[in-house]
């Protein structure tokens, strides 16, 4: 029986080319985003997640309150000396191990140089994930000073082989290490990744903080590795035990959070995780499984349009003696072939957009097809979805009553059937129309927050790391620079302009209350032209100069600061910042320094001329930008010959901080699109089919006298009245979600009332044409063959 | 084989019976071949649909093989079919996505009836229609009277004990409808199947051995055929 089955779906599909080809490439163009979305979400959802034990992986959270306990902000910094207070005392921790967040440094080999993410770790980070090494030997790796770990990747670049046992490297142009292993390496959705990896002894080199053993620098992070089945709260009480006291505090402010949660579930509101990037993975299943649910509605919507010619065969069979589970597995068998055919073109179409598709990410995907787990997935989908696309049809149709549909009393058109179709088509239509709205919304916003004024002058301004010999000898950088003309200005600075979360709190001011002690203010420590390099506005006062000897103990604010503090004449007021009173020399205009979506925290610049990490220099619009930055990197490398020099266009910062907005847009506006073409063309092949049934009431109707135009409303209008519902119901619900989308964002654009009839009359064209192609063949056609036709 | 006591058939609009069959009483035999005659409208279709199982009576009773079927689940009716009763339709019925082969084998994979078994009853059904070099034919390259022929060989597939037949010649021509008379007349006579069909016309009646005229719902006559009239042999 089912191989005739089987063979009649065949034959069925071949005899309706056009039913059949819109119900595959529908179906292929579903199954294919949704696969392409699936392998994002899967990529997410098993970041951290590939170590055996990773789920026993914990990195210690620290949640900062006010004195009255009230929420300041939850992050992963932890102080140095957090590890080896709870090394010993804590029965479940097995491992235990500082980490430092990721740096970008200097690794040589003779003169092949280059800057690469190092990782300075205690020995147990080691142990706490199985890291595969290719050469070298685990138990002794991180323990000797003046060792490094190469990933095999590092290997290769340095010294074009992985056999690199006991050969050195030059770090940072200053220390020779020994390599003591190659680690394969890490799988890109890890946030333990790293080119190579150092004893901890080795950090103090790159930033003194880390040697001191210290409970106020949050710099660090502490990973550790718990027994199995550990209670995380029993933890938790004993590090509390365990650390209180060592820093005036009531309560520690420590806690564990599973390492590989805190990537998608990695923001925090009052110490506990409120969701984070996985909202954005829900959305993206939702789009997958949306597009596929409406290539299933055109299967069904077009399966169900034949009802009239199938109805026939199942009368047929019932008489002859099928029973109604044969004729329900008979329709699942023609959607599950129809099914397996697509998913061969979906896997091709997914092959053949996934490099592009990654590309958008900025991550790269690929399906595995050794693993039989893939196959196993894809397997699941088509079953998942051949039963969806079948089961409406196959209830539906196999619940016929034989001596109605072989007397011919079946209504192509009874009441339910047309009834489910409609709302179907409504469905699809509903949500293809809240996808283009949503992408107009999206793109207005990331238009609204590139149009929005960042308060500094990013275009031809440019900053590179202050490093190496540039250190010591920035003031003959400057001088070089600027008598170079490649450049109208240079500041040196403690961090970038644009930076993400260096603030501070303990800010004194005359007539403050205490309780705003706890405000955060971000912190900039500069020297001179710092003002004139970032072009800030001044509102009063003036830039650090060096005539003013007194300058070193001086301040800028911003004005949200000035606010903040409520100084009525700020220019000339004392404040206590770093235990030392400083004056307040100029105010200037607040400027979008870590996010451009949010107000950010009012603004300290401090004058410091060693701390200093970053140059920024101003281009010389008179020349043009290629000549400038190659004159900069000449005198760079010049004074700095060991350092690759690294310019990097402020500009295209500001741009990197719209990512996630711009992916989101991309990817509405791609799955957007795909849902609209799916939609027309099922649209498309229910038109088609019901030209084909009312071919020959058209032609009496045409002998009768009717115009081309009347026929073509008679067949579009019904389907174009749809729309319009799909109109009608689509727009509130997308105006309230986006709504609720833009409230995320403190700056936001508002959705105009432009965007709800731009996307009703687009989609009703594309409708509108669909339907009137097939709608003008048909009133076309003349009426002779249509009524010879029986 | 067959008894219906006071079956009636009704349809209400409005408070409004509208009667299609009234005490239809009667009794067929094992090994009968009855026509039903009538005009149009005259509530003979409906009666075979009863027969047949595809529609119930308002009211009374139908005993098949003893049997009280008057309102039997899907099941058991899907049982008869397979085992008891085989359909002849006016407009053919076959499934048009099926070759000829396919169509006499579907009601006997239905039935699960064996491979082999099922091959010789194809080959067999096949040689005797006459129709072994169209078995790989699909049905619309056939002509009409060939399709009935496919159509009675399908009915015949699972050797039912009963044919019941609604205007098997309605869309033929005379020649090829005086071919399918005489084939339900000689597996009347040789195999011994019961065989019930609706008809217009005076001529195909004479085949069969028994004329039940209906008029308005009701039986007017019940009377054997006059002078059994015997042609060739198919």
């Amino acid at each position: 029986m089912f191989k005739l089955n089987l063979k009649i779906a065949l034959r069925n599909l071949w005899k309706n080319k056009t039913s059949s080809f819109i119900n595959v490439i529908g179906l292929a163009i579903g199954l294919a985003a949704c696969l392409m979305l699936l392998l994002y979400v899967s990529y997410e959802w098993n970041f951290d997640k590939q170590a055996k034990k990773s789920k026993d992986v914990y990195i210690v959270m620290t949640h900062i309150t006010d004195d009255f306990g009230k929420d300041i902000f939850t992050f992963d910094g932890t102080p140095t000396s957090l590890s080896s207070t709870i090394s010993s005392g804590i029965p479940e921790i097995e491992f235990v191990s500082r980490v430092s967040y990721d740096q970008n440094l200097l690794i040589a080999n003779g003169e092949n140089s280059f800057k690469k993410t190092a990782k300075f770790a205690d020995a147990d980070f080691i142990k706490m994930y199985d890291f595969e090494f290719l050469s070298g030997d685990e138990k002794t790796a991180l323990l000797k000073p003046g060792s490094v770990i190469l990933t095999q990747s590092m290997a290769q670049t340095l010294f074009g082989t992985t056999q690199v046992i006991d050969r050195t490297v030059r770090f940072q142009d200053k220390t020779d290490l020994k390599i003591t292993g190659v680690v394969k390496d890490a799988p890109s959705n890890s946030s333990n990744k790293f080119d190579y990896l150092l004893p901890w002894s080795e950090y103090g080199k790159v930033d003194k903080a880390a040697d001191d053993l210290s409970w106020g620098n949050y710099s660090f992070n502490t990973l550790v590795r718990l027994t199995e089945n550990a209670n995380i709260l029993d933890v938790d009480n004993k590090m509390d035990r365990l650390v209180k006291g060592k820093a005036k505090w009531n309560h520690s402010p420590f806690f564990l959070f599973p390492l590989s949660k805190l990537h998608l579930f990695g923001k925090f509101e009052n110490g506990k995780s409120v969701g984070g990037d996985i909202d954005q993975i829900w959305l993206f299943m939702g789009l997958a499984f949306g597009i596929l649910l409406i290539a299933c509605i055109n299967f069904m919507n077009m399966a169900t349009a034949k009802s009239e010619k199938r109805a026939k065969e199942v009368g047929i069979k019932k008489t002859i003696g099928a029973t109604r589970k044969s004729l329900i597995l008979q329709f699942l068998t023609e959607s599950m072939v129809l099914t397996l055919l697509s998913i061969f073109i979906a896997i091709i179409l997914v092959e053949g957009a996934l490099p592009t598709f990654g590309n958008l990410l900025n991550i790269s995907l690929n399906i595995s097809f050794v693993e039989i787990k893939s196959w196993l997935a894809i397997l699941g989908i088509v079953f998942f979805t051949g039963l969806i696309a079948g089961s409406y049809p196959a209830f539906y149709l196999s619940s016929f009553n034989p001596i109605q549909t072989l007397k011919r009393k079946i209504k192509s058109r009874g009441f339910l059937s047309i009834n489910l179709r409609q709302v179907l088509i409504i469905g699809q239509f509903c949500f293809a129309i809240m996808l283009i709205i949503s992408t107009i919304v999206i793109y207005k916003q990331i238009q609204f927050i590139k149009d929005k004024p960042v308060g500094i002058d990013v275009n031809a301004l440019v900053d590179m790391p202050l490093e190496g010999e540039l250190k010591e000898k920035f003031d003959l950088l400057k001088t070089n620079l600027l008598n170079s003309g490649a450049v109208s200005s240079v500041a040196q600075s403690s961090i970038s302009l644009l930076h993400h979360g260096r603030n501070f709190s303990g800010l004194e001011w005359q007539g403050m209350s205490k309780a705003q002690n706890s405000i955060l203010f971000n912190q900039v420590g500069t020297a001179y032209d710092f003002i004139k390099t970032s072009g800030l506005k001044l509102i009063s006062g003036r830039d650090f100069s060096p005539q003013y000897s007194s300058d070193t103990v001086s301040v800028l604010i911003s004005s949200a600061a000035a606010k903040i503090m409520e100084l009525k004449n700020p220019i000339g007021s004392v404040l206590k910042f770093n235990k030392t009173d400083v004056t307040v020399i100029g105010v200037f205009e607040d400027y979008a320094w870590d996010s451009p979506y949010n107000a950010n925290n009012p603004m300290i610049v401090y004058f410091n001329k060693d701390n200093s990490e970053n140059v920024t220099m101003r281009l010389n619009p008179k020349q043009s930008l290629q000549e400038n930055v190659s004159v900069i990197e000449k005198i760079t490398k010049e004074i700095n010959p060991a350092y690759p020099v690294q310019l990097n266009f402020v500009s295209s910062s500001y741009d990197k901080l719209l990512r996630k907005e711009k992916t989101l847009g991309i990817l509405s506006n791609l799955f957007g699109g795909l849902a609209i073409f799916v939609s027309c063309l099922g649209l498309f092949g229910l038109v088609a089919y019901s030209a084909e049934q009312r071919t020959k009431e058209f032609g009496v109707r045409k002998v009768l006298g009717a115009s081309v135009a009347s026929l073509m409303q008679l067949l579009s209008l019904s389907f174009i009245k749809m729309i319009g519902v799909a109109i009608v119901i689509a727009i509130p619900i997308s105006y309230y979600a986006m709504g609720k989308w833009l409230n995320n964002f403190e700056f936001h654009t508002e959705i105009t009332w432009w965007i709800m009839p731009l996307a009703a009359i687009s989609t009703l064209l594309m409708a509108l044409i669909t339907v009137s192609f097939q709608a003008y063949k048909t009133a076309k056609a003349n009426p002779v063959d249509a009524l010879k036709y029986e | 084989m067959i008894e219906l006591k006071n079956i009636e058939k009704y349809y209400s609009s409005k408070g409004i019976k509208h009667y299609v069959l009234r005490h239809v009483t009667t009794t067929i035999k094992q090994g009968e071949f009855v026509s039903i005659m009538g005009p149009s409208g005259s509530g003979k279709s409906t009666l075979l649909n009863i027969l047949g199982m595809l529609e119930e009576p308002t009211y009374g009773t139908f005993e098949f093989l003893g049997e009280d079927v008057t309102s039997l689940n899907e099941r058991k009716r899907i049982e008869l079919y397979r085992n008891h009763i085989g359909f002849v339709f006016q407009a053919y019925h076959l499934i048009d996505e099926m070759t000829v082969y396919e169509n006499i084998e579907a009601p006997l994979l239905y039935k699960k009836v064996g491979s082999s078994e099922r091959a010789s009853r194809i080959a067999n059904l096949l040689d005797k229609f006459n129709i072994v070099a169209k078995k790989d034919l699909f049905p619309n390259q056939l002509s009409g009277g060939q399709q009935q022929l496919v159509g009675i060989a399908r009915a015949l597939a699972t050797q039912p004990s009963i044919i019941l037949a609604d205007e098997p010649t309605g869309n033929l021509q005379s020649a090829q409808a005086e071919e399918i008379m005489q084939l339900f007349q000689k597996l009347n006579k040789e195999e011994g199947i019961t065989i019930i069909q609706v008809t217009h016309s005076e001529k195909n009646a004479t085949y069969g051995n028994r004329i039940l005229n209906i008029q308005d719902g009701v039986i007017k006559e019940d009377s054997p055929t006059q002078a059994p009239q015997m042609g060739g042999v198919v």
